[in-house]
């Protein structure tokens, strides 16, 4: 069967009645969320993990798809009328979209973002519909060798190619790596820093992590900031609509976002803040008006909004093809899976082909829901907005902790006290989270390297035991040997170029959550 | 939207709470997994049969679901409402965990269903029989490379149980993990390792497809509809079933112990857990009382013999 | 987040010095951890405890090379920040965390959420700590009855649940 008519049945299984009320309630789950300030998808996707338990594999992955695109619109709504992103792959929407709110033109510019969003959306998502396919054909042939390369890659380009510091980025990887030790080794059955825990014997939880270093780690940061900036919440004044001249101005950039965004995301070589900050170099060099950037030029918003959205599709890419999240969001995604007892990878899409592309299907429909949604609804996301910062950070907190509690009712007890164990990680990643964004570390590559770490590891140990001990076998596959290569340039061509004196290009670019 | 849905999710919350509370089931595992997934079958069968009015399940996940197990056995102390899913994967794992709470800790109270291991091969391998496979593990036990779950799981066990059953050094065996079934899956399709082990629900597909080749299921009897012989059949003596059970607290009085036996046995009885066994695919191997605790010594004493030959267990 | 300046005094930087050394005491933790390990044979040749020691070593490496940063004066800049608001927060979640199993899901979380409140300047406990427990019930109900999360039972669940019962009883018999 083709892909066109895959993709039709999944379309199908998509427009079910009840498959359409779990989009639904996801995207607005997620463009809520998401909306709040501080709130990236990450974070979005594992807030709200919880909601999902107790649905049908199916239902919870279509309602995960909605939450994750809703987090990325709801992103942009945010930097556009409130000078905080919501995401850091916001920011640049920030630069332009925030003065054209000033400016008055706030309407066109969430209007142009949302349009924006959804053209890349659907473009990004049907490449990722005919990509994935071939993708899988190549990776079934893939061996534990292969993997480990692939791996390595991922470590480089997530830490160490971009961001403004490779010794930060490679710092917070370790951290992850050592994190990923802990817990009873799945070869040799022995225990591995848990200190005789039994609570650490399965290793530190991905969903416990991701959200303590995103959700009370920004909590502290925002706390303790010295000074609150005065923010200022821009109301949407005139039209919301776009005017003929912003559609000619706008559309290009659109165009140009979506085929700078989907191969950055899907190629493992960073987040979506990659893919915008890029996009918005594109723009300003391709616009006929630069003297407007800065001021609120409408193609800096476009663009990089579609690079954005392409990208967090792009990501799927090798998170459902091959099993490899290369953002903090996919490493959560690849949790939700897992807790399905689905494991993401070439096999995904052969024992599981009606739910793959049920999912594929239902991020195009989850996408035209949020255009719907989006534009007339503005006002219901701006009123988020404005809730007072106590009230929004201890509800935060609040839900930070409910799924963490939900997933472990394990009580620990030392002497005459019982607490969870659970929420005592909880609190100690928080405050690493809190230290990291101090000092400048980035926080996406302690959870990769938490999930990535073990994952290399048993790859390389199950291809020296496959050899029986033979080294050669991990230089013995073209493949491999490609990705060392690609591996090897990630790692050496920003050190030359830093070398050069061009930093600055690839500090720009500096990944901080994504 | 919103607001509707919580109406919903709270009119529905409230609606449950006109009853009383009649069981608590501890699923030792995390949301999602095969011991949750029975203890909310019970749930609903329990619930919807009029068994029980009210069940809650709890998730206390963690290393083979020991950590839920001493949890149980600490806070449940002779409380007839309390009841904890269990298998056979506990078994090594409080063994390999060195675990201070055992099964003896709890009152077994029933088997409840069972899946035999499958020994598979990739359809173009050169391994046609168990014969085959047995012959290249004699003569090479490191060139037999076998993919399955985690060490000290079931399917290690087996492996080990295989070895020694055909005078092969069980730590001679070379043993590569995969976190799942899935996982392994890929390995074994993709012709890297020699030989797979795991439940025969997670090759299924593929056998009748004619992508994987079925050597032998270790069960004690043939699957119905399956074209394979069991390991004793095919000359290898093991039998080895991964089961699950559920049990009750510690410290019940037996009028207690005979009541809940009464309550299982009334659910698995029942049409609706029938259809939902089948529906998930699971082989209904009930067994209760005596015989079953009968049954759980036999196969802690084997298991034990095995981990400690494998080495896992000192 | 972060500037890329670097500090315009050029003084070796104190703080980037602590994290080089507990950088360094984790490596060294995971080194005494791994070398108490028991080896088993196994065919890969490389055991369960090659990765912690490669891991180990890079971390050791990644202190010696903060170290060098440090004293470079290459760490970014960064604002002085008030640990105030940091403790009501901490505070807050040790709070929650004591008490879920005593007093159960709603009175904890209403407790972490008061805190938080006040770690943001709002400290007017008799309104946000009946506040917070109202919303952490209504989550509870949400998640606990109508997702079948397993969330801690207190008291006060109970008992707001069975006058619930009572009060749908009543109104379903008239």
């Amino acid at each position: 069967m083709g892909t066109f008519d895959l993709l039709l049945q999944g379309l199908l299984a998509a427009m079910e009645p009840m498959n359409l009320v779990y989009a639904l309630i996801g995207v607005t789950l997620g463009t809520a969320v998401g909306v709040l300030p501080g709130i990236g998808p990450a974070l979005t996707v594992a807030l709200l993990l919880p909601v999902t338990y107790r649905l049908d594999p199916a239902g919870s992955l279509i309602m995960f798809a909605g939450i994750y695109y809703g987090g990325m619109y709801g992103g942009s709504t945010t930097s556009i009328l409130l000078n905080t992103p919501g995401e850091s792959a916001s920011i640049v929407t920030a630069l332009e979209g925030n003065r054209m709110a000033r400016a008055g033109r706030g309407g066109p510019a969430l209007a142009t973002a949302a349009i924006g969003s959804f053209v890349a959306g659907l473009i990004a998502t049907l490449l990722l519909a005919f990509i994935a396919p071939w993708v899988v054909r190549f990776a079934l042939s893939f061996g534990p060798a292969d993997y480990f390369a692939l791996m390595v890659l991922a470590f480089i380009t997530v830490s160490a190619a971009f961001g403004d510091s490779a010794l930060r980025g490679l710092t917070a990887l370790f951290i992850g790596l050592a994190l990923g030790l802990i817990g009873i080794d799945l070869q040799t059955g022995q225990t591995r820093l848990a200190f005789g825990i039994p609570d650490l014997f399965d290793g530190i939880e991905v969903t416990t992590l991701a959200v303590a270093l995103f959700a009370i780690g920004e909590t502290l940061k925002i706390a303790c900031a010295p000074t609150h900036l005065q923010e200022q919440v821009e109301a949407v004044k005139g039209s919301v609509w776009m005017t003929i001249e912003d559609w000619k101005r706008s559309w290009a950039s659109w165009l140009r976002g979506t085929f700078i965004g989907f191969p950055i995301g899907a190629m493992p070589a960073g987040g979506a803040d990659v893919a915008s900050f890029l996009s918005y170099s594109a723009e300003k060099s391709f616009s006929k008006h630069p003297e407007e950037f800065g001021t609120g030029a409408i193609e800096g918003v476009a663009g990089p909004e579609a690079a954005n959205n392409a990208s967090a599709a792009g990501t799927l890419v090798p998170l459902l093809t091959l099993g490899l999240p290369t953002t903090a969001t996919a490493a959560i995604m690849l949790a939700g899976f897992q807790q399905f007892g689905l494991q993401p990878g070439p096999l995904l899409f052969v024992n599981n082909a009606s739910l793959v592309w049920a999912l594929i299907a239902s991020l195009l429909v989850a996408n035209l829901m949020l255009l719907v949604l989006n534009l007339p609804l503005i006002g219901v996301w701006v009123r988020l907005l404005t809730i007072p910062k106590p009230w929004l950070y201890a509800g935060i907190l609040s839900f930070a902790t409910l799924g963490t509690i939900g997933a472990n009712a394990a009580v620990m007890r030392i002497g005459g006290l019982a607490f969870s164990f659970e929420l005592l990680l909880l609190l100690a990643f928080g405050v690493l989270g809190y230290l990291l964004r101090r000092f400048g570390y980035p926080i996406a590559p302690v959870v990769v390297g938490l999930i990535l770490g073990p994952m290399a590891e048993q790859q390389l140990r199950r291809a020296l035991a496959i050899s029986q001990g033979d080294p050669a076998i991990l230089f013995a596959s073209p493949v491999a040997m490609v990705l060392y290569t690609v591996a090897a340039i990630a790692l050496l061509l920003p050190l030359f170029l830093r070398l050069r004196g061009r930093g600055q290009l690839l500090g720009q670019l500096a990944t901080d959550e994504d | 939207m919103n607001k509707l849905l919580l109406a919903a999710l709270v009119t529905g919350a409230l609606a449950q709470t006109a009853f009383a509370q009649d069981y608590t089931i501890m699923a030792p595992a995390a949301p999602g997994g095969g011991w949750d997934q029975t203890a909310r079958t019970m749930q609903q069968v329990m619930q919807d049969e009029g068994i029980a009015a009210n069940v809650q399940v709890t998730n206390v996940p963690g290393a083979g679901g020991t950590i839920g197990l001493a949890q149980f056995a600490n806070q449940a102390q002779g409380d007839p409402s309390q009841l904890i899913v269990g298998g056979y994967v506990m078994v090594g794992a409080i063994l390999t965990n060195q675990s201070p709470v055992t099964l003896d800790n709890v009152t077994p109270i029933a088997r409840l269903t069972g899946e035999s291991e499958a020994l598979v091969v990739p359809a173009n391998s050169p391994i046609q029989t168990l014969d085959d496979l047995v012959a290249q593990l004699k003569e090479n036990p490191g060139s037999v490379s076998w993919a399955g779950g985690s060490a000290g799981g079931t399917d290690h066990i087996l492996a080990g149980l295989v070895a020694t059953a055909v005078d092969v050094d069980p730590t001679q065996i070379n043993y590569i993990a995969y976190s799942g079934g899935g996982e392994a899956l890929a390995a074994i399709l993709g012709g890297q390792v020699t030989v797979g082990v795991s439940g025969y629900g997670e090759f299924a597909s593929q056998i009748e497809a004619g992508e994987l080749r079925l050597l032998a299921l270790s069960g004690e009897s043939r699957l119905e509809g399956v074209d394979a012989p069991t390991l004793s059949e095919a000359g290898v003596d093991v039998v080895l079933e991964n089961w699950r059970m559920v049990a009750a607290a510690p410290g019940i009085t037996p009028e207690q112990e005979a009541e809940i036996n009464a309550d299982i046995a009334a659910m698995v009885e029942s049409d609706a857990w029938q259809e939902a066994l089948a529906s998930r695919g699971w082989v209904n191997t009930y067994l209760a009382g005596e015989d079953f605790k009968a049954q759980l010594a036999k196969d802690i004493t084997a298991t034990e013999g095995i981990l400690r030959q494998i080495g896992l267990v000192q | 987040m972060t500037d890329g300046g670097t500090n315009a005094t050029r003084r070796p930087d104190g703080a980037a010095l602590v994290i080089a050394v507990v950088l360094a005491i984790l490596a060294a933790v995971i080194f005494w951890q791994t070398s108490q390990m028991r080896v088993v044979a196994v065919y890969a040749r490389v055991g369960p405890t090659t990765f912690p020691y490669i891991v180990a070593t890079g971390l050791a490496v990644l202190a010696v090379a903060t170290v060098v940063s440090a004293l470079r004066g290459s760490f970014p800049a960064r604002d002085k920040d008030n640990y105030g608001p940091m403790f009501w927060i901490l505070g807050g979640l040790l709070a929650q965390m004591l008490l879920l199993f005593p007093a159960g899901f709603s009175i904890a979380t209403g407790v972490l959420f008061a805190l938080t409140a006040a770690g943001f300047g709002r400290r007017r406990f008799w309104m946000t700590l009946p506040a917070g427990i109202a919303f952490a019930f209504v989550i509870w109900l949400i998640f606990a009855r109508g997702l079948q999360l397993s969330l801690p039972t207190g008291p006060l669940e109970s008992a707001l649940v069975s006058a619930f019962g009572a009060l749908a009883a009543s109104v379903g018999a008239a």
